[in-house]
Formats: C-alpha cells, structure tokens, sequence
C-alpha cells in the first residue's frame, strides 16, 4: 500500500532519517513506536507530502508520489486524512464547519448528510454549533477524527493524538480508533511513543530509534523481541 | 521575470511599489547629495566642526533620554508586567497613551505648566527641557519593550533560581540577564527616535541636528549640505539598528496577544503603596498634568481663544481623518504582505527582505525621510504625487509599515503550522487557506494595526512638515505653522483640541477593540 524506500531526510544539518525503507500494507494499523526525534512523525510528514526527503522514493499505491526532492503528487490528491498531534482543528469554525470545510472546497454532494453521518457516528451532532475552545478533550479528538474521515480517505495518519488525554479518554477513544479499520476501510499508520497504546491497537507495530528501524512485526513478535533497543524501550 | 515573481503577483507589485515610491526616494537623494553636483570629496568639505560637535550634543541628549527612559521603563515593565499591583490592567493600556501623542503636543503642555507656575520657560527650552519631555514620550516605549521580554521569561526559571538564592540574586542574575537584549533594544529604539525627533526641540527652541537639517533646507535652501547631514544621521540610525538587528527585527514586543510560557508574578506587600503612588505619580506626570495644563491655559482668558482654534482647525478635520484613514489601510496592506512572506518563508529571498526594507526606511529619521521624497518628487514627470496628498501618503508608509509588518507577523508567528496543513492536506487552496483560515485568525490584529496605523498617521509631523504641498490643510501642520506667531493661549486650545480628539479616538477604538478581541481569543481552550 505505503512504500517508502531509501528515505533520507534531515532538518539544516541534523539528520533525521537515514536510509530507511518501510512497507506499510493495506487495511492494517500499522503504529509506529519510538522516542522523541526517533523521526517517526517525520515519516507521516513525508507520506503525507507536507515535507520531501532529500533522497528515496514514496509510493501510495503503487503510484509513485514523492521522489527525492520533487512531490510528484500534492497531500490533497493522495487520498489520506492526517490527525495531528495538536489536533489543528480551526479555531474560528464550529464543529460542523470543521468538518464540512473540506467537503464544501471539493465541491462535494450531500455536504450535510456527510457531516451529519460523521457526527453521528462519533456522537457530536449535538456539539454541531459549538467551536473547538467549548468542547472537551475527547470531543476535540473525535471532531479531529470526524474532519479527517469525512473526505473519505483510504490512508489515515494519527501523529500522538491521545498525547495530552488522560487514561480513561485514552482507552476510550482507542477503542474508537480500532473499529475505525474497519468501519471505514482504512490503513492507519499511528506514531506514538507510549507502547501500551501501540500493544492496545496495533496490527503490527515498527520501533525506531534514531531515525532507522529497529524491529518491526505483530504485537506478540516485538514484545518477544531480542533486540536491545527494543527491550530497553518496552521497559520503560 | 523571475516565475517565483509572478507567482505571488499582489505581493510582487506591493513589494516593487514600496522600492519605487519610499526607497528609490531615499537612494537618489542621497546618492546625487553625494555624488552629484561636485565630487564626494567636494561635498565632504562642507562638513565642519560645528557640525560634528551638534551631532556630538545631540547624541548626548538621546543618550540621556535612551538612559532615563530605559530605567524608568524597567521599573514600570516590572511592576506592571511581573507583579500583582493594583490596577496593573488600567495602567499597561492608559501609559501608552504618549507614545499615541504626537511630541509637540507634550512639549506645549510643559512649556505652558512653566509658563504659568514660573512666569519663566527658560528651564523648559533648554537642553533638559528636551530631554525631560522626550523621556515622558519614550519611557512607554521602554515599558512595553521590557514588560514583553519580562512577561515571556519562563517562570521555571526564576523558581529553580529561588531553590537555590534569593530574591536579589535572582532579579540580578537571573532576570536581568535574561531581559538583556530587550534592555539593549530598548536603549538603542529610544536613542534612535530621539536623535531623529524634531519636533519637540524646533518647538522648544533648541538647536539639535535634525532641526539644523531643517533650517539648512528649508531656511537657507542649501540643499547638499542637508542632505549630507542627513547622510550623517542615517548612517548612524542604521548602523545602531543593525548591532541590534536580530531583536528588533523580530520585535517580540511588537504583539498583540501572545501565547507565552507560563509567567511569573511577585506578590508585593511591602512595596505594595510605594509602588502604586509611582504609578499614578507617572501617570499623572506623564498624561494628566499636561492635559490639565492645556486645559487652564486654553481657557484662562475665556473661551474666545478656544473657540478661535476651533474654527481654525475645523478645515482641518476631514483631511486629516481622510488621509490617516487611506493611510492606515495602505500601512496594513503592506505591513501584511511584509508579514505574511516573512512569517511563512515562503516567496522569493527579494520578497523575503521586504520586512528588512521596511525596518531600515523606519530607522530614518522623519525630516530626512521627508527631504528624501521632496527631491525626487520634485521634477515634472513625478509632479502628481509632489503637488497632491499623495506624498504624505508615501511618508506614512514609509515610516509606519515595519510597526505593522511586525504586529501581523507576530500574530502570525503564534498561528500553529498544522492549522493551513491540515487543510492544505483537504485540498484547500493556498488563496482559500490565507482568506478563511489566516485573516479570520488574525482579524483583531489586523483591525488593531489599522487603528495604530491610523492615531500615527493623524499625529505624524516630521516628515508632513517638510513634504506637505502648498495650502494643505492638516491638524499637525496647521498647529505647528501657528506656533510660531500666534499667542501661547490659541496654541495651546489648538493643541488641546488635537490632544482630546486622539484622546477620544484611542478610548474610542479601544473600547470597540476591546470585546472583538475576547470573541477572537481562540487560543485559550
């Protein structure tokens, strides 16, 4: 589904990424685990075509989409919703408009039914007039969800979205992140750096540590693993 | 063309109007001051000792008020932005009311409360006088610059610093140090304005060198050496400016609403009293008094003179409102533009160093900058905007746009990226993405900078007294030009006028403001 092959990629003179090549298949969470600066948000950043590396290639389907240095195809044409770790919903907009931005620029058909079937499924529809600051946490999070599905991507990358939600929410809205695969037929691509998350949702799981991958396989497969790295990082 | 250039075409004719009409002026004048006419050499023997020891005397006087003001600021940015004294939300608004004010205004009100309390001004017109007056206009400058850098420190910082000393240490080894390039800014902005201020010495009598540049053009037309000295005073603000480039460029003080760390504030018992006396002490020295002296002085023989310099400046009123209104709009508009490329680092490296074009314009003092577009508009194809208000337009631009470019680019500096990114990833244009998402964002900052804009443009006199066409009618000149000759009373009514309609205008605005900005505060949630 999601290839990325000899990525190199760095920020000025730090580099971030080195040589790293990674499948993602299709309809599969796929959680990217690591520390902070590992490079595990800038391989979402990548897919989604809001940065290029400086060498190797990303395919989406078999298409070729970024290449060295040139995105051959923009984020808004590569079918994908991307949450981010701040949410980013727009502040002056309503919890209907949020979702209905998109769909509305597109020109789409049914732009309220959409929105209306969204906020349904995610039990907002009575939050539709209120702006992001009136709604808690966990509402935030599902309206970030609900935005990002509306426009039916076939990719959904979530950078840390649970980061700033307490354990109860968290267990909650993983649990709505789970059926999501799914409801809506997706890929999900899911970076974080708290394992439990990642055992808690993952169909197979990628650990990083400095920008190349250290292990990669199901649940079972990394907490079994004898790699070094790995075994520090669970430990903790 | 370059195809970056043509990619942003409002940006690229904003950007190439602002070289032609406010920069291009500049380069000529003084490129054909010091190559034209005769050789550099020739011209360069028109300096003499008395020019360099009026730059010396000046440099002197903004020294002190740059000293005083950045004192006097520090004390006021830490009781206002670092403690819980009273009343602290009514004084951080009502102590920038001079800096809104133009200069003059000031200077009439002391040169009166002298006149009336000792029957003498010659304590007034003198050197200290100018610097007194000038030290009432700036210190709010320092305040503001000091407060923001004090409001921004880290609170973390100055707890680890109490674990370990105490409060002494930490106001002199933690929170000084950390304030160091706000107190350097600050010192070198008010130097920089004084040495360009005009206005206060020419009305107080004194000779400093901005009011020599004056005299040499418009008293005894001898043009090259003006405008050589002009070349003195430029040199000198800009090479100030750049040793202080990196703070000032970002000018984080220049802010409408931030969203900063977590700041600390001191309770102060102790001082509690003290500490609000001075306050009122400064507010009442600095805005009270001299409105209530105008006020005595208007009046003190009747309303006859009050009702004179009503009617005199009535013509005024429309022409002045009119052109600090279309200025104000151009100032935002440009100051956007600058803003926008610069926060966003996007566009070409030329339009990129649109902000720097702007902060070196501004860093020229008003009567030069003034002299600069009269001799290159001064010929028949430019004519037009020689002879109409559009001159004074191109002043206002020149001089208030890098204030703009900075309010804008700070409030979109504190926009998260992820906000365009994620509707750049929903396939939002980048035209949709700066109308819907950008400008309703930063709407009360925009409206804002449109009223700074505006109360700027309406006191501006330093560069309309030099470019102002023939029978111009505008409130500065028209008080400025009557000085001279008319009684103290109708002078001070003029100015007392023009210091109650500014008055008005900023409590106006700001209680319009006020609540727009409450409904546009998104950031708290």
């Amino acid at each position: 589904m999601i290839k990325l092959n000899n990525i190199i990629h760095s920020y000025g003179t730090k580099p971030v990424l080195h040589d790293l090549t990674l499948n993602i298949e299709a309809n599969q969470l796929t959680c990217l685990l690591g520390g902070s600066g590992c490079g595990k948000t800038t391989i979402l950043r990548l897919i989604a075509g809001l940065e290029f590396p400086q060498a190797g290639q990303i395919t989406i389907e078999d298409k070729i989409v970024t290449e060295n240095e040139q995105i051959l195809i923009p984020p808004h044409l590569r079918n994908i919703g991307f949450i981010f770790q701040d949410l980013a919903l727009w502040p002056h907009f309503t919890v209907y408009k949020n979702v209905a931005f998109g769909l509305n620029e597109r020109n789409n058909d049914n732009v309220k039914d959409t929105v209306f079937e969204m906020l349904d499924f995610f039990g907002l529809r009575e939050h539709g007039e209120k702006y992001p600051h009136q709604l808690s946490g966990g509402q935030k999070q599902l309206v970030a969800i609900s935005r990002s599905l509306a426009l039916k991507p076939k990719i959904l990358l979530m950078d840390e979205p649970l980061s700033n939600l307490d354990v109860k929410l968290k267990r909650k809205i993983l649990e709505h992140i789970k059926n999501l695969k799914q409801n809506f037929d997706l890929t999900i691509i899911y970076v974080t750096h708290d394992h439990k998350e990642a055992f808690a949702i993952a169909d197979k799981i990628v650990v990083l540590d400095k920008g190349k991958i250290e292990a990669t396989g199901s649940v079972e497969k990394i907490k079994e693993s004898e790699n070094k790295f790995v075994k520090y990082f669970l430990e903790y | 063309m370059n195809r970056k250039l043509i990619k942003h075409p409002l940006a690229t004719i904003i950007f190439l109007s602002f070289i032609f009409f406010v920069v291009f002026p500049v380069i000529y004048t003084l490129g054909t001051a010091l190559f034209i006419d005769e050789s550099l050499n020739d011209n360069l023997l028109l300096f003499d000792k008395g020019t360099f020891f009026l730059l010396f005397k000046s440099s002197l006087i903004a020294f002190s008020i740059a000293l005083l003001s950045t004192l006097l600021g520090t004390v006021l940015g830490f009781l206002l932005y670092k403690t819980n004294v009273k009343f602290r939300g009514f004084f951080k608004v009502s102590m920038l009311i001079p800096l809104f004010i133009s200069p003059y205004i000031l200077a009439v009100a002391w040169k009166d409360f002298f006149y009336l309390f000792f029957n003498n001004t010659s304590f007034i017109s003198s050197y200290i006088g100018v610097i007194l007056v000038l030290t009432t206009i700036f210190t709010p400058l320092s305040m503001l610059i000091i407060g923001s850098a004090l409001s921004n420190i880290n609170a973390q910082l100055e707890d680890a610093g109490f674990m370990i000393t105490n409060f002494r240490s930490v106001i002199l080894k933690i929170i000084l140090p950390l304030i160091k390039p706000a107190l350097i800014s600050s010192f070198v902005l008010v130097f920089i304005f004084s040495i360009s201020e005009f206005s206060v010495p020419a009305f107080l009598g004194i000779k400093v060198f901005t009011t020599e540049i004056f005299t040499q053009f418009s008293a005894f037309y001898n043009h090259s050496l003006a405008i050589l000295q002009s070349a003195l005073l430029i040199t000198m603000c800009v090479l100030l400016l750049l040793s202080e480039r990196k703070y000032i460029a970002d000018a984080p003080f220049l802010s409408i609403d931030s969203k900063g760390t977590r700041n600390k504030s001191y309770i102060i018992k102790n001082w509690k009293s003290l500490s609000l006396l001075f306050l009122f002490s400064w507010f009442f020295i600095s805005i009270v008094l001299p409105f209530i002296i105008l006020f005595v002085q208007s009046f003190k023989d009747g309303t006859s003179k009050f009702i004179q310099a009503f009617e005199l400046l009535i013509p005024t009123f429309s022409n002045s409102i009119g052109l600090a209104f279309v200025g104000a709009t151009i100032i935002v508009f440009v100051g956007f533009t600058a803003a926008y490329f610069s926060a966003k680092q996007t566009g070409t490296k030329k339009i990129k160093s649109f902000d720097w074009l702007l902060l070196m314009v501004f860093a020229i003092p008003s009567t030069i900058f003034g002299i600069s577009l009269i001799k290159f508009y001064n010929q028949p194809t430019l004519d037009f905007i020689y002879s109409s208000y559009a001159i004074i337009l191109i002043g206002y631009v020149g001089k208030f746009s890098f204030i703009s470019a900075k309010l804008i680019g700070n409030a979109i500096k504190q926009i998260p990226n992820s906000l365009d990114e994620a509707a750049q990833i929903e396939g939002i244009t980048s035209f949709t993405r700066l109308r819907k998402i950008l400008i309703p964002l930063i709407l009360p900052t925009l409206f804002v900078t449109f009223i700074i804009g505006f109360i700027f443009s309406l006191g501006e006199l330093g560069i309309t007294i030099m470019v102002y066409p023939p029978g111009t009618e505008i409130m500065p000149i028209k008080v400025f030009t009557i000085m001279a000759n008319a009684p103290q009373s109708l002078t001070s009514s003029m100015t007392l006028i023009v210091f109650s309609i500014t008055l008005l205008i900023i409590t106006g605005f700001y209680f319009i403001v006020k609540p727009f900005i409450k409904n546009y505060n998104y950031n708290n949630d």
